[in-house]
């Protein structure tokens, strides 16, 4: 069975997220204005507004209890979405882990935006590498129709009930969060239709007021390491379900992602770049230029990094001459893109080949053309036997 | 489905009230008034309630700390800083699909006043239809005996210890139930375990007034170990609180203030404090002080009430 030919609209990725969230008809959402996803806010206030959704909308005063709200009413058995970034995340931080630990199956839009410290109105990544411990999966996505469609998958697998965990969807702030384009809208029956089995599954446990249970006792010694080991388990299980959602929403909507990660021109690539988010569009157009002037170039982009998709990255690049990770945060210790890091951890599987990290995109600074057509210029020389920098922070090198 | 509640005639009344929802014995430290304030509510309120609270006093009974529960209540545990949040939500979901449950939180004042005030003041401005109940034992008694924004001016705390130095708490606490008043809720109260009575009215009120709108309930609550007072002294320094004026018990509907016990003639504030080991310390011009804050803050309140005879 296929979906219908949904509406198409010209609409900026906050009011993807919206749309997104509103399809799925959640019984409880939140929101506290933050630049540059309150336009997720205001959308869903007017969705509320126009009687579009009967959600229970909580102007709440703050983003923690933006998270707490949501938690306690997924544990009552709800479904509850909210939408925050940078400082709004790090302000829930203590939430955040509180719902995780809870298996609270939130779903949470995030307009990725730089962290505090430096006073940084702009994009970045490094509130997500901030919550990566957090016990969440995180999905990063790269454009608007890629927004909606994975908050759709998002609460199909935060709800399932071998998951039974909160998701973040990321985009990059200030760049997807304002960026219109043209996004199918899916006919609401459609999106009901393909969060459906959801019902069919047994009813994970809620919170039943006048019935002995309850939510958050202490847990000590064996039995608290026992709820950490099934955590863990459960994100083992979100690895191959993301990858079945995402195939079952290509063969009903006409539209699929590659699930844990997406491969481009890899087959036969000696090299390969490995990108998220928005940044990935422009890297998918170098690498096709850089193909025409002979490079076997292929670009890996990071579509989960929590839990990460270890087996299929090992998959994609064992076997490549050199690898160029271009990473839109800081490790800090480390001195490298995080993401670099947790790839550097796969070389056992994928053996010792030129890694090289590239620091790019922060506070707004533009990953552009020419800055990837030095990547891949550098990690080529890498894979010829050249020497080359492990590090480079590309925005003090230009 | 949750039964109507009823005001019975005498507070025992409630107590004849077959079902338990407590263990026998609880595990609070001798004295601790807590016990009788916590076996109260379902009395009142009924079994079908969600609990709502976080690691304070009342976690090891309430949420299992270490061990499982001792009741048998629906129960969410959060964090300080997410209680009237967390409330938010399960109200909400419950209003929601159209169930009628009555949502309680229950904290100490640490959380009230201090860590979680903003989510509660948040709830309260919102005007959700949920209880709060926070009981006031002046301090973080759980972790220690520290000083909280409710301790009382002078007070000896661990982090406001007399010494060399110091005489205690240099500054007055904060005033929670009046600041909850002022956020015009449909219903704020203060209650004490020495007056059942009222604390049982406030309750059926609470029960009644959550359907229309946020309710705060403010109960002092003493400390036997943090306060250095003897085990079986609670219930009377409970009263001696009222008797001084120095917790007055008032209640305010719909933002209007109403006195719902009168002191005749107040007694001097020396009368509670030479009960209480913090206030041990306390010199001639400490107890001035004290007295001062006490008769502005009793003024204060009676001005609210007068105001609306």
């Amino acid at each position: 069975m296929k979906a219908q030919k949904g509406q198409v609209r010209v609409i900026t990725g906050n009011a993807a997220a919206a749309y997104g969230a509103m399809l799925c008809r959640p019984d409880v959402a939140t929101s506290y204005p933050i630049t540059p996803m309150s336009e997720v806010a205001e959308q869903l206030s007017t969705f509320r507004a126009e009687g579009l959704v009967d959600t229970e909308m909580v102007e709440v005063e703050g983003e923690n209890s933006a998270m707490n709200v949501v938690a306690a009413a997924t544990m009552a058995g709800g479904r509850a979405f909210t939408a925050t970034s940078s400082w709004g995340l790090v302000f829930m931080y203590d939430a955040v882990q509180h719902a995780a630990g809870f298996r609270a199956p939130v779903v949470m839009a995030i307009a990725n935006r730089e962290t505090p410290g430096i006073l940084a109105v702009s994009g970045g990544q490094q509130d997500i590498i901030s919550t990566r411990d957090s016990g969440w999966i995180q999905i990063i996505v790269e454009d608007c129709q890629e927004i909606m469609d994975s908050i759709i998958m998002a609460f199909r697998l935060a709800e399932d009930y071998d998951i039974q965990l909160p998701v973040m969807v990321n985009y990059d702030g200030f760049y997807l969060s304002y960026l219109a384009m043209p996004v199918e809208i899916p006919e609401r029956e459609d999106v009901d239709r393909f969060l459906a089995p959801l019902k069919d599954q047994p009813q994970r446990t809620i919170l039943i007021p006048g019935e002995p249970l309850g939510c958050g006792t202490h847990g000590i010694e064996v039995g608290f390491v026992e709820l950490r080991y099934k955590h863990c388990m459960a994100m083992e299980r979100a690895l191959q379900k993301v990858d079945e959602i995402d195939r079952e929403f290509g063969e009903f909507f006409g539209r699929s992602y590659g699930g844990q990660l997406e491969e481009y021109r890899t087959e036969d690539a000696d090299i390969v770049l490995v990108t998220s988010g928005g940044a990935s569009g422009t890297a998918r157009t170098v690498v096709d230029a850089k193909r025409e002037q002979g490079i076997k170039v292929g670009l890996v982009k990071l579509r989960l990094f929590r839990p990460f998709p270890r087996q299929r990255l090992v998959g994609v690049l064992k076997g490549r001459k050199a690898i160029g990770v271009i990473d839109r945060s800081v490790g800090f210790g480390w001195n490298t893109g995080p993401m670099y890091m947790e790839l550097r951890a796969l070389t056992p599987e994928i053996g010792i080949v030129p890694m090289l990290s590239y620091i790019d995109g922060l506070a707004n600074l533009d990953i552009t053309v020419p800055h990837i057509e030095r990547v891949v210029d550098e990690v080529y020389a890498a894979s010829q036997g050249k020497p080359y920098q492990e590090v480079t922070w590309i925005p003090l090198e230009e | 489905m949750v039964e109507k509640l009823k005001k019975k005639p005498r507070v025992y009344d409630y107590f004849k009230e077959k079902e338990e929802q407590y263990a026998g014995g609880l595990a609070w430290c001798a004295g601790c008034p807590l016990e009788l304030n916590l076996r109260f509510v379902p009395k009142v309120l009924g079994k079908d309630i969600v609990i709502v609270g976080c690691p304070c006093c009342s976690a090891p009974i309430l949420y299992g700390q270490n061990v499982g529960t001792w009741h048998r209540l629906s129960y969410y545990s959060t964090l300080m800083t997410g209680v009237a949040s967390s409330a938010t939500g399960l109200a909400r979901y419950y209003q929601k699909v159209g169930k009628d449950v009555t949502v309680v939180c229950y904290t100490g004042d640490g959380c009230a006043a201090d860590v979680g005030f903003q989510p509660l003041s948040g709830a309260a401005e919102r005007n959700e239809k949920i209880i709060y109940i926070c009981y006031d034992n002046e301090g973080y008694m759980n972790t220690g005996v520290q000083r909280s924004s409710t301790t009382p001016l002078h007070a000896a705390t661990t982090t406001t210890p007399v010494g060399k130095e110091s005489r205690g708490k240099p500054t007055v606490p904060k005033n929670l139930p009046l600041i909850m008043a002022m956020h015009q809720t449909a219903y704020v109260a203060t209650a004490t375990l020495s007056h059942l009575e009222d604390l049982a009215k406030k309750l059926v009120k609470a029960a009644e007034k959550k359907n229309e709108g946020f309710v705060y309930l403010h109960v002092f609550c003493p400390c036997p170990v943090g306060w250095r007072i003897p085990s079986d002294s609670s219930i009377q320094v409970c009263r001696m609180a009222v008797r001084t004026n120095y917790f007055p018990l008032w209640e305010a509907e719909d933002g209007k203030f109403r006195f719902t016990h009168e002191v005749a003639s107040p007694r001097p504030i020396e009368e509670m404090t030479k009960l209480i080991g913090k206030f041990a310390h306390l010199k001639e011009d400490q107890l001035e002080d004290l007295q001062q804050m006490v008769n502005d803050r009793y003024a204060l309140i009676k001005t609210l009430c007068d105001a609306n005879k």
